[in-house]
């Protein structure tokens, strides 16, 4: 089976044992969600010393991973978004962060895609959250491709790093040979019309509303993050300054996300508009992507209309 | 390792309460009272039981220590300074802007202190990842681990407790200071540890119990506790509050104490019932 027809958290799984194959060093912390991260069986049966399961303490496993990156160890520890990040905030602040311990912190399913389990582990707050922390680099990956590169990276810099993993099967959009730079953003596609800004799981919405803008005579420009922090300033502002306008998308809160990362950087060095579009100061539900991407406004119809409407505004 | 007599042992504590009280106040606050608790405990684990080397901080082989009650920095502080891992002058500058001698310990500032401390309850987490990793490098070095009674409040110290015996962490030896109070009041009052031993022993450690101002019984009760095969160790150590200084001893107020003038400063140094030269 090739990368292209593989679940996101199975390629997560499978390139966590290449890399402990490499550097016996890297570590799998799981806290009772092991099967939903797509570490069990593939990592624990491959590698049953490399992998700790703390049961359900996510404060635990954070302090555990901070000890054992104290002595050399590269842990990734995952858990859903909710419980990586929120829940092990100060934990997370202190012993990783403030402590610049090389913890890799892996928050599955991000946003919307927490459906089944409703509002309370939809967590929208993720990316702003770990953001503000000092010290933290925070990515996420769009595809199969894109995580590998980035888990690559993860694995062979000392960098307390948080990471949002989707876990199903996603869209491609890159391939094999995409390789990670947290400094760089990609130009997915060329425009002089708009800007278009998207990281992760809204990116293949993107690529779609970029093709029918195309049909449609509109030449939007698509700019994909891996990394919300560190941000590529450059990339924004020189395609702001083409388009002179930038639309923002995000599975994620508006408030101080990608969108607010992009406002950030425009409003102190190239004031143009930008429509943020994502969940507007909101909790989760019990529902269906399609439910949510339609009730909280990012779905591809979406970010088509509000790239006119910013055509329009200019 | 170090070979002091039990006299020598107890001059050492006297100076080191008189450096500590005396850095505190130079502060205008600090936690004096857990940090006086500690005296005897951190000074026999640096002197007569730990592996270290102070000209290499970061020896692989050495033994740790996790501070896990982050805030008695000041009596770490004084030992690592005696023992050389840093100048004695860097004591008078615990608190002062740009200094490397932090409230609470912070392994980027000072050396000797394996793992930064602050925030309660992440400490022993901290420790068990430590343990864990000496046992996947086949190390056969023991981490000691400082809680605070105050401290066992927090749910993520039952958490690592729960990690650290279903993992057999035997390298792991925890220290709960059971000086008996806490910020709010008397430990009993505020939550009640109690039955502490028991609530280890459900956590599959082995318990022992001691007299945290006692050297004979600290040197035994923490060697037997390194002897201990397929379980980690818990140690109760029953100590009073600002041990040794009269103005602070068993009070609860010593545990963060303010200095507003000479005045303050005259009346805590007083309390220690004798005076010494400073090393700085």
């Amino acid at each position: 089976m090739s990368y292209h027809d593989m679940e996101m958290r199975a390629v997560y799984g499978l390139t966590l044992c290449e890399l402990m194959e490499h550097d016996k060093n890297v570590l799998c912390l799981e806290a009772d969600l092991s099967k939903a991260s797509g570490t069990n069986p593939a990592v624990c049966t491959a590698f049953p010393e490399n992998f700790i399961n703390v049961g359900v303490a996510e404060a635990n496993m954070i302090g555990l991973a901070a000890g054992l990156a104290r002595e050399g160890k590269i842990p990734f520890c995952a858990s859903f978004t909710c419980f990586a990040s929120r829940r092990v905030y100060d934990q997370i602040t202190i012993s990783v962060a403030y402590a610049n311990t090389n913890v890799k912190i892996v928050g599955t399913a991000p946003g919307i895609t927490q459906g089944p389990n409703g509002g309370t582990h939809m967590d929208f707050l993720d990316l702003a959250i770990m953001r503000a922390m000092p010290n933290m680099h925070v990515y996420s990956p769009c595809d199969v491709y894109e995580l590998r590169a980035v888990m690559k990276y993860m694995a062979t810099h000392y960098q307390p790093t948080y990471m949002q993993l989707l876990r199903p099967k996603m869209p491609v959009v890159f391939n094999e040979s995409f390789t990670f730079d947290p400094n760089k953003a990609t130009k997915i596609s060329e425009g002089s019309d708009v800007t278009i800004v998207t990281t992760g799981y809204t990116t293949h919405l993107a690529v779609n509303a970029v093709e029918q803008l195309k049909k449609e005579g509109i030449k939007a420009e698509h700019l994909h993050y891996s990394s919300i922090k560190p941000f590529d300033e450059d990339l924004l502002i020189q395609s702001a300054k083409k388009t002179g306008c930038v639309v923002t998308v995000e599975n994620q809160t508006i408030i101080g996300g990608l969108g607010g990362a992009v406002c950030e950087v425009l409003s102190e060095k190239l004031p143009v508009k930008v429509k943020r579009l994502g969940i507007q100061d909101a909790f989760g539900e019990v529902a269906t992507e399609q439910y949510l991407l339609n009730k909280h406004g990012f779905n591809v119809e979406h970010i088509i209309n509000a790239c006119k409407d910013m055509i329009k505004c200019k | 390792m170090n070979t002091m007599s039990t006299e020598q042992l107890e001059q050492r504590a006297k100076e080191f309460r008189y450096v500590i009280t005396d850095m505190i106040c130079r502060a205008g606050s600090g936690h004096l009272g857990g940090s006086l608790s500690l005296v005897e405990i951190v000074t026999t684990l640096y002197y007569r039981i730990m592996n270290i080397k102070p000209e290499n901080p970061a020896w692989e082989d050495r033994d740790r220590l996790v501070l896990s009650k982050g805030h008695a920095g000041p009596v770490l502080y004084v030992v690592l300074a005696y023992l050389g891992f840093f100048p004695k002058s860097w004591l008078k500058t615990l608190n002062q802007n740009g200094t490397n001698l932090p409230s609470h310990v912070d392994h980027n500032k000072t050396p000797g202190i394996d793992m930064t401390a602050g925030s309660l309850g992440q400490g022993l987490s901290c420790a068990c990842g430590m343990a864990y990793a000496a046992k996947l490098n086949k190390k056969s070095y023991n981490v000691f681990c400082i809680i605070g009674d105050g401290e066992s409040n927090e749910g993520q110290i039952w958490e690592a407790a729960m990690f650290a015996g279903h993992n057999k962490l035997d390298n792991l030896i925890v220290i709960c200071d059971y000086n008996k109070m806490q910020i709010d009041g008397k430990t009993d009052e505020v939550v009640t540890l109690e039955p502490l031993a028991d609530k280890w022993r459900a956590f599959n450690f082995e318990v022992f119990e001691m007299d945290g101002h006692n050297w004979d019984d600290i040197y035994s009760t923490i060697n037997k506790a390194i002897t201990v095969k397929g379980k980690p160790a818990m140690i109760i150590a029953h100590t009073i509050k600002g041990k040794g200084n009269a103005e602070v001893e068993n009070k609860v107020a010593s545990h963060n104490i303010k200095i507003n003038n000479q005045s303050d400063y005259d009346k805590y140094m007083k309390g220690l019932g004798y005076t010494m030269t400073l090393p700085y």
